[in-house]
């Protein structure tokens, strides 16, 4: 399950925060893609990969760049791929979002709600200054991001 | 809040394969909705657009080092454009831009606090295939 953080303050102080997915998913996440990118890129964006560093586009079969990802996948990945790093969550849509919270690990920050409204299962581990606990129901999420504490 | 578009109703552009036909109903307008429906592509076009059309003024994560509010409280009569919002304006810039009236704002994020929006402020991208084009339009975000 992956590990979501509400206060900076609470992120432990050994583990880099990463604000802007997209430069990290550039020049880091982008050369240890393998297979498991593949479905997170279909799922996610609708897009093929068809090597390490080009898609085709679903728009319109175009063959790019894979820095054209959206910025949702780009998270995903850069989760998956950097368990020991702490991720901003805010610029994921609600199918990157499902695709993140599907994750067996990884670490997330967003200081308000970020849940898609149509999650099936939550697991998720919070992460607070006087708790760390595992979170079952989209109800009891939602209630602890809007929890000042 | 809805208040009339105070720069342009409309925008739209061509780009090789891909057309972008916006309709402003806002002042500030919210692009949100799932992830890879175009948007930042969107946003890649009108920044070409900056280039001529001096009523244009474009910021995203490569801004991400700079002041965004000086940036926007020195401009007047622009389509501010702002990608990569949820992670570029705070609270004091979001505070400005809801009472700004001399700038229109197009803003692309998921997070409408503090922008005193309503759901008539959020839109979603829609795109069509006609042959070998895509059309993006804008449509209220239900």
């Amino acid at each position: 399950m992956i590990i979501i953080y509400k206060h900076k303050k609470d992120m432990p102080q050994e583990l880099e925060y990463v604000e802007l997915n997209d430069v990290f998913f550039n020049q880091n996440t982008v050369s240890r893609l393998d297979d498991r990118a593949k479905k997170i890129v279909e799922c996610v964006d609708g897009s093929k990969m068809i090597s390490k560093y080009k898609i085709e586009s679903k728009f319109n079969r175009v063959i790019l760049d894979i820095d054209c990802l959206s910025t949702g996948c780009k998270t995903v990945l850069n989760v998956l791929y950097y368990p020991d790093k702490i991720f901003c969550m805010k610029e994921c849509g609600d199918n990157a979002l499902e695709m993140l919270y599907s994750l067996k690990q990884g670490r997330v920050y967003s200081e308000y709600a970020v849940i898609p409204f149509e999650l099936e299962k939550i697991t998720v581990m919070v992460s607070s200054e006087t708790e760390n606990r595992v979170i079952e129901e989209y109800e009891e999420l939602k209630e602890w991001w809007e929890n000042e504490k | 809040m809805k208040s009339k578009p105070v720069v342009m109703d409309c925008f739209s552009t061509i780009h090789t394969s891909y057309i972008l036909d916006f309709r402003f109903l806002t002042n500030i307008t919210i692009l949100t909705g799932q992830s890879a429906t175009g948007k930042t592509v969107s946003f890649s076009f009108i920044k070409e657009c900056m280039s001529l059309n001096p009523d244009i003024l474009c910021l995203n994560y490569l801004d991400y080092q700079k002041d965004i509010l000086k940036i926007i409280r020195k401009v007047q009569g622009k389509l501010i454009v702002i990608d990569n919002a949820d992670i570029l304006l705070n609270n004091e810039s979001r505070k400005y831009i809801s009472l700004d009236d001399r700038n229109q704002y197009l803003l692309i994020g998921r997070n409408p606090h503090n922008l005193f929006a309503t759901k008539e402020n959020m839109f979603e991208l829609v795109s069509r295939q006609i042959g070998e084009q895509t059309r993006f339009e804008i449509v209220p975000y239900l």
